[in-house]
């Protein structure tokens, strides 16, 4: 085990002899660190520039998300799966609808499903951008931040249509979706495709060539595709480490194989590589817009059940029963059969997955859920080792871990 | 496969399959279904079941392994039953190494000791916490006040587990 400085101390003297001559230093980096895409406490080893050792400390943002769902009940427990991955809050939601869904042995209606592809896809783009803007702008490439955030702000318009909140949207629910898609929202989707691979273009067009860009990122953080497996990497990590490896394809969900698309892999196994694969994982997640909007069916977004979901509000004038039903759902909620179950969903960082076990109350015994960024971070050290100082920020920004989805 | 008196029980619920193992001898049961090609450990977690009347359980803490053979795809769900103050298993971090992490995540919100693990100290919560939070028997809501004379009594508390 290291001996940690305290997060105020920056810099403490080991008294190992380095391989310059000089002597190996401990160097705390962050957790207050722009680069550090949260609150993410590095303790540092240096042999002069170079990265011997390194500790990720977290935990800065833990808020007890485990915890606070097993004293919500199972529909409130939604708005909480928003919050710990908060760069991509629908695809959290649908993991954990998922899962409840499975324990009680419902199928959400066709629509619904469609709809739900449309917004995770929607949600990769935007946690995507999001990496590419800060990304760039960490290394040197200022202007990258002003061009994804004006696209990432039009998804945001899109979630406000449809969901009426711009980020935590809680849209997909156990039993469906929060209401059906507004035809404004279909026609923005609809130009928001049209413009898309337009501006992905201008984005390859500020980095893919990009001398500095390049040199900042090509051979840096190498990461095997052994090493990938070995660690557990899921996601971009994987599949820029040359393992083409998508739950969207090998365990679909969410009719996902009804979909053309293709797994974006790079056989680069660096930072390069990572970027060349959200790049292409752009460009597919256009393509499934595409194809979802032409083929959204009509007809409900909801399962029929009234012990699950909340009746129409014009019911409520006219039915006793619906009353009784709406009553029942808002004082006490629905039970979900004893048991466990856990689904996994590919989010824009990896295998973001939901652990559920029921005793057959109206409220989770546990809930665990199992984010990409806690298990991708591990492999930091891999990727670190023998690099610069400066690289560490490059191999931080390419790994895309949310310290929300870290420390949950 | 595994062999058959490593398995205590096994079955399939909402369509996951899983199988339950002595506590003592997970990790024979681990590395042969790593040998068998489940080569991804998923999650490593526990779930406190403390009075959960709903169903039989062997024990008061339950260590679930979710396992993934990536060439299939096939996933199983291991389990192990422990008890006991504070409640014991064999580290896993050797066979599958994204379990380090997970063992040590465990041990801080469950207070349940992975044996031969090589740094198990809080990664989640403060070092000088006291208590395990996601325990059934610690309260939501019930910190106290920070900087408060009672804070200060309960900061300073003996540490059980």
């Amino acid at each position: 085990m290291i001996k940690s400085p305290s997060p105020g101390v920056t810099v403490t003297r080991t008294g190992e002899q380095g391989a310059f001559g000089g002597e190996l230093l401990t160097v705390n980096f962050g957790p207050h660190h722009p680069s550090t895409h949260g609150v993410l406490r590095l303790i540092v080893d240096l042999d002069g520039e170079q990265i011997k050792r390194v500790v990720p400390v977290i935990g800065y943002l833990h808020t007890g998300i485990e915890k606070q769902m097993e004293a919500l009940r199972w529909q409130q427990g939604v708005v909480v799966t928003d919050r710990h991955d908060y760069l991509s809050p629908p695809i959290n939601n649908l993991a954990y609808a998922l899962a409840v869904e499975r324990l009680m042995g419902v199928e959400v209606p066709p629509r619904a499903q469609v709809l739900r592809v449309i917004m995770s896809e929607l949600t990769r783009l935007a946690s995507h951008l999001v990496w590419m803007g800060t990304s760039g702008l960490e290394l040197g490439a200022m202007s990258m931040l002003m061009y994804c955030f004006r696209e990432r702000d039009t998804i945001m318009d899109m979630n406000e249509e449809i969901s009426g909140f711009r980020m935590h949207t809680s849209y997909i629910r156990p039993g469906g979706v929060m209401a059906d898609s507004t035809p404004r929202f279909l026609e923005m989707l609809d130009q928001f495709i049209r413009d898309m691979p337009g501006h992905i273009d201008e984005y390859e067009d500020l980095l893919t060539m990009n001398p500095i860009w390049r040199s900042r990122t090509i051979g840096i953080g190498r990461l095997t595709p052994e090493d990938a497996k070995v660690l557990g990497a899921t996601g971009p990590m994987l599949r820029g480490s040359g393992v083409a490896w998508d739950l969207r394809k090998s365990i679909p969900y969410s009719g996902y194989e009804n979909y053309d698309f293709e797994i974006a892999v790079s056989n680069d196994c660096d930072c390069y590589g990572r970027y060349l694969v959200r790049i292409k994982e752009m460009r597919e997640a256009v393509k499934i817009l595409r194809q979802a909007l032409d083929k959204i069916p009509d007809g409900p977004v909801n399962v029929d059940d009234r012990k699950m979901l909340p009746p129409p509000r014009e019911e409520l004038e006219t039915s006793m029963e619906a009353v009784i039903h709406h009553f029942k759902l808002f004082t006490e909620g629905y039970s979900v059969p004893p048991g466990d179950v856990y689904v996994a969903v590919e989010s824009g960082r990896g295998e973001n997955g939901c652990y559920i076990v029921s005793d057959g109350t109206h409220k989770p015994r546990r809930v665990k859920f199992r984010s990409a960024s806690f298990v991708n971070l591990q492999a930091l050290e891999r990727m670190a080792l023998n690099h610069m100082v400066a690289d560490l920020i490059a191999i931080i920004g390419t790994a895309d871990a949310v310290l929300g989805d870290v420390d949950r | 496969m595994i062999a058959d008196d490593l398995v205590i029980e096994k079955g399939v619920t909402a369509r996951d399959e899983w199988v339950t193992v002595p506590a003592d001898r997970v990790r024979d049961a681990l590395s042969t279904l790593k040998t068998d090609g489940y080569r991804l450990l998923v999650f490593l977690t526990c779930v406190d079941h403390l009075i959960d009347s709903s169903r039989e359980f062997p024990g008061r803490y339950e260590i679930v392994y979710q396992l993934r053979d990536l060439e299939k795809p096939a996933n199983i769900r291991v389990r192990a039953f422990i008890d006991g103050d504070p409640p014991r298993i064999d580290s896993v971090h050797d066979i599958f190494p994204p379990a380090n992490w997970e063992e040590r995540e465990t041990y801080d919100m469950f207070g349940v000791v992975f044996a031969g693990h090589p740094g198990l100290t809080r990664i989640l919560m403060p070092d000088d916490w006291v208590g395990h939070p996601l325990r059934r028997d610690y309260p939501v809501g019930g910190e106290v006040v920070e900087f408060s004379e009672e804070h200060e009594i309960w900061q300073t508390a003996p540490e059980e587990a």
